[in-house]
């Protein structure tokens, strides 16, 4: 079974290759991608503190244990598919893996899968704000968990 | 009794829809998040990101002349064309990128009036198609510096009394939102606004559905109720120039302002520079007020 970060690091390679356009494209497929909330996290959403500030456009995040393995939550503002592609890529990468493995994800992902030139430099900032959200909550996670 | 305004200068969803194979019309989608034009943008609308697009890669400056003059080659803008902006988030790139096309002395450019949210509310389709143009030869001018001020000028503005207007949120403006857990700093060293600016949050000149308040409604805002004049030269700014961008739109183009620049270096400039004056709270304050050595270093 491949790990969070080999895995990752397929998904990074498909948006290498790519194109500024194309990776777009691709980001507009994975933010399609992104289930809507249960009817759960949707009542959830108003009682918990769970945005993600730094995002000028509202993100809410979980970051879930089911019996140690990863589950990432999220809902993204339609306005905002670039970020909503973005963190469907890390729920691909991260869903069903041990909650230990999250901290692997490196922090250069974004320059990795080359979003950098395509975004601006203040873009992706945002996104690597999420990146660290991720990585803290499963961190917490994990050692709440012992 | 009203200034003449320019009217012509907002176009319509309407309009915009009867226009969409017009040579002699280019239609430009500039987005806070890009994939939307990717997504499914006006049909044969081209895309002009004001990141990767508008800005210089190596100094903290517009694309330089050549450089403007390669993009609008490259979209298929002709020196005569009538460039149409719209986008998301009330338009706010778009008036960014239709300032950067006046900076370059572009004569004929529009604002779709509520953008892409109009669009949507119209029930208008959107295209997800690749679009591009024969390549045009395209001359522009050099840069007109009386609609950008940059910082020196900005402290002179400030230390006259002249009109200065801070558009962004109240927090930000009395200096409290600075700071927060994780936050990629981007942001400024000091919070607080520039000595005497008067706040006024952009999206007041905007209704629900996008497009911008009646001129009358504009008008008793900023004429009446905050007293300023269309003849004192004015400034605004924000954050890094957008949103005062659209404020810069509707003082100049909606109420007929005479003189109005746009501080693109803003507070990422301002509330970083060594020795420049800030003030704090909810009023204006002014240049004496904030204190510290004169500002005559910069002069």
């Amino acid at each position: 079974m491949t790990g969070v970060r080999q895995r990752l690091d397929e998904l990074v390679a498909e948006f290498a290759d790519l194109d500024g356009r194309e990776k777009l494209e691709l980001l507009v497929d994975f933010a399609n991608g992104l289930p809507a909330l249960s009817p759960d996290y949707e009542a959830r959403k108003s009682q918990e503190d769970r945005r993600v500030h730094e995002c000028q456009t509202p993100v809410f995040l979980w970051t879930e244990s089911d019996s140690g393995a990863a589950r990432l939550v999220a809902e993204v503002a339609p306005e905002a598919p670039t970020v909503k592609g973005f963190v469907a890529v890390l729920a691909e990468a991260i869903n069903g893996r041990p909650i230990v493995e999250v901290a692997a994800i490196s922090d250069d992902v974004l320059d990795r899968m080359g979003l950098a030139a395509v975004l601006g430099i203040l873009r992706t900032r945002g996104l690597r704000a999420i990146v660290a959200r991720v990585k803290r909550g499963f961190a917490e996670r994990a050692a709440a968990a012992g | 009794m009203s200034v003449p305004s320019q009217p012509d200068v907002l176009v319509s969803t309407e309009w915009v829809a009867a226009h969409l194979s017009d040579p002699q019309v280019r239609i430009v989608e500039s987005d806070e998040d890009r994939a939307l034009y990717t997504q499914g943008h006006v049909p044969g609308a081209v895309e002009i990101d004001w990141a990767v697009d508008l800005q210089c890669p190596i100094v903290r400056d517009y694309i330089d002349r050549a450089a403007f003059e390669r993009l609008c080659a490259e979209r298929g803008i002709a020196n005569d064309t009538t460039v149409v902006f719209y986008g998301d988030k009330n338009n706010w790139w778009a008036c960014y990128a239709f300032w950067v096309f006046k900076l370059y002395g572009h004569a004929d450019c529009r604002i779709m009036d509520g953008g892409r949210k109009r669009w949507e509310l119209d029930g208008r389709a959107w295209s997800g198609e690749r679009v591009s143009y024969p390549r045009t030869t395209y001359t522009a001018h050099e840069q007109d510096g009386s609609i950008r001020a940059l910082r020196d000028e900005v402290l002179n503005h400030c230390r006259a009394g002249k009109q200065l207007l801070d558009v962004r949120s109240p927090e930000e403006y009395r200096g409290e939102r600075m700071h927060m857990p994780d936050y990629p700093n981007e942001g400024a060293v000091r919070g607080g606004h520039v000595p005497g600016a008067v706040n006024v949050p952009w999206p007041l000149n905007c209704r629900e559905d996008g497009t911008f308040k009646p001129v009358k409604e504009l008008e008793k805002m900023y004429l009446r109720e905050l007293k300023m004049k269309r003849r004192s030269p004015t400034i605004a700014y924000c954050r890094i120039g957008e949103r005062s961008s659209l404020t810069w739109f509707v003082l100049k183009y909606l109420l007929g302002f005479g003189s109005v620049k746009n501080y693109d270096g803003s507070w990422l400039e301002w509330g970083n520079a060594v020795r420049v004056p800030i003030a704090k709270g909810a009023e204006p304050g002014s240049i004496v007020a904030a204190g510290g050595p004169a500002p005559t270093v910069l002069a």
